[in-house]
Parts: structure tokens; C-alpha cells; sequence
């Protein structure tokens, strides 16, 4: 998928103790689909930035285990997720939409024009 | 905080109803996880079977506080109408379900997971929460085995 090619994976971590989320990727014939689970993040710990190259996403946890709890087992973690891709400037990212819902953002990253799928007329 | 949703418990008896699953990934990345679970608090990982396309696991906690038990689970980007929490006898089973729309086709993965409360849970008061993809289920203890503190003079 071109996707892969030319969004390729995921670079350093900036925050020093961050996780990986789970996420998936696809294709429409204008954007890409960017799917990542962050549960527990609420918008206001949520930061996308754009830059030439480069897409990131970090997202901290908005629940932390309050004083006076004790936990008898615990499975999720603590440490915020990060995620950031490469990319070869195939997004438009002026008009990256980002949508997040019950722990679930959405991306829609609008293809630049240069990779746009062009139909040319046969004189 | 944006909008807590609060369900309401519904106590069950048994037969509960399973959801219809769709095939998905049969190996579990929890299958070391689960015999631990099992060992620390005699849990039964139930709701699902090979037949209904295997286990779909999400990480849960088990917390407490001088009054209550917690349990939280990893739920992201799932409906509350789609969040199930059952209490039969001293099990307690978080259920959902994701839908996963692909053109025309939906395609649903349900998945469970069942853990033990102690006894002293007052099971008609339990409550539980849904917001950014976390559930948290809060149980409350009963009077007799919330610590006490006494004070005791001394002369």
C-alpha cells in the first residue's frame, strides 16, 4: 500500500517513558485514515503536531490512581502514548482533521496535491 | 469533565445472553496474562469461546478505597448501549462489543472478561461509568467491612 511506503513507520520517542498505541491505517483516493486507540485520553491531553515530515501524536491518560487507593492488580498503564510517523510531505497538513470519541481518534489526513491520483485525457 | 454517562447495573440470573461474534484473531496476547488473572484472583475468564471466534482481550484493574471496589477496563471506542456489566453471584462480567464498519458491511467483535468479588460487595449498589474509553465499575463495600477506626484512650 502507498500508505506504507511513503508514511512509513514510527521514529524516536520524545516523552522518555511513552507506549506505542494500537493502531490501523487506510486509503481513501483523497486521504489517508489514521485509526488510533488511545483509551483514557481526554481532547484536552491530546497534542497532534504537523511538521515537515513528521506527524506526532501524544496523548496523556486524564486518570491517575487517586491517593488513598490501593491496587490489587493492574493491567493498564500509566505512561502516556506517543506516536509519530514519517513521511515524505504526501499530506496536506494544513487540513488534517482529527476527531476523538470514547478513546478512539480518528485522523483524516488529506493527501498533498502532488500524489493525488490525476486522470489524464487522451487527446 | 464531559458527560459521565452512568449505566445502570442490571443483576442477572443466568442464561445471560452471548452476542454474536465475528471471526477475528485467535491468539490472544493476554494468554500468559489470563492463568496469572486467574491465580491472583481466582477470576473465570468466560463469554467467549473458540466456536465464537476466540478472545478479545482488554486490559482491567482491580482497585480499592476504604469504601469501595473498582474495576477499569480498556474500552476504547466502544457505545455505551454496547457495554454490558453483569453481576451473578460473586462474578462480575464486563461484556462489549466493536463495531467495525467497512463500506456495506459491519463486522462486530464481542468480548468479555469475568473477575471475582469479594463477598462483602454490595451487589445492588454497584455502579459503573463510561468516558474516554475507560469503564469504570464502582462496588461498594459493606458497613461491617469498611475499616473502622477506634480510638482508644490511654490513660
Amino acid at each position: 500500500m502507498s500508505f506504507l511506503n511513503n508514511f512509513l513507520g514510527t521514529a524516536s520517542a520524545v516523552e522518555s517513558a511513552s507506549v506505542r498505541p494500537r493502531y490501523e491505517t487506510s486509503e481513501a483516493a483523497e486521504a489517508y485514515l489514521l485509526t488510533v486507540y488511545l483509551p483514557g485520553v481526554a481532547k484536552e491531553n491530546l497534542e497532534i503536531t504537523g511538521e515537515a515530515g513528521e506527524l506526532r501524536i501524544v496523548g496523556r491518560r486524564a486518570w491517575k490512581q487517586p491517593d488513598g487507593w490501593t491496587s490489587l492488580y493492574r493491567e493498564t498503564g500509566e505512561e502516556p502514548f506517543e506516536l509519530t510517523f514519517e513521511h515524505e510531505n504526501v499530506v496536506d497538513l494544513d487540513a488534517i482533521r482529527a476527531e476523538l470519541r470514547d478513546g478512539v481518534l480518528k485522523l483524516t489526513l488529506p493527501k498533498a496535491e502532488s500524489v493525488k491520483p490525476r486522470k489524464i485525457s487522451v487527446a | 469533565m464531559q458527560g459521565m454517562g452512568i449505566m445502570r447495573l442490571i443483576q442477572y440470573s443466568y442464561p445471560s445472553t452471548r452476542y454474536a461474534a465475528a471471526l477475528g484473531d485467535t491468539r490472544s496476547p493476554w494468554t500468559g496474562l489470563e492463568s496469572e488473572i486467574d491465580r491472583m484472583f481466582n477470576s473465570v475468564v468466560s463469554g467467549y469461546s473458540a466456536a465464537l471466534g476466540g478472545a478479545r482481550h482488554f486490559p482491567v484493574d482491580f482497585l480499592e478505597d476504604k469504601n469501595n471496589y473498582y474495576v477499569r477496563a480498556e474500552l476504547p471506542g466502544v457505545t455505551r448501549e454496547d457495554v454490558g456489566v453483569e453481576i451473578v453471584e460473586n462474578s462480575l462480567t464486563v461484556s462489549a462489543v466493536r463495531r467495525q464498519k467497512s463500506g456495506e458491511k459491519e463486522d462486530s467483535y464481542s468480548f468479555s472478561r469475568s473477575v471475582s468479588v469479594p463477598d462483602q460487595v454490595q451487589s445492588d449498589k454497584v455502579a459503573a461509568a463510561y468516558e474516554n474509553g475507560i469503564l469504570t465499575v464502582t462496588l461498594p463495600k459493606r458497613e461491617e467491612a469498611k475499616p473502622r477506626k477506634v480510638s482508644v484512650s490511654v490513660s
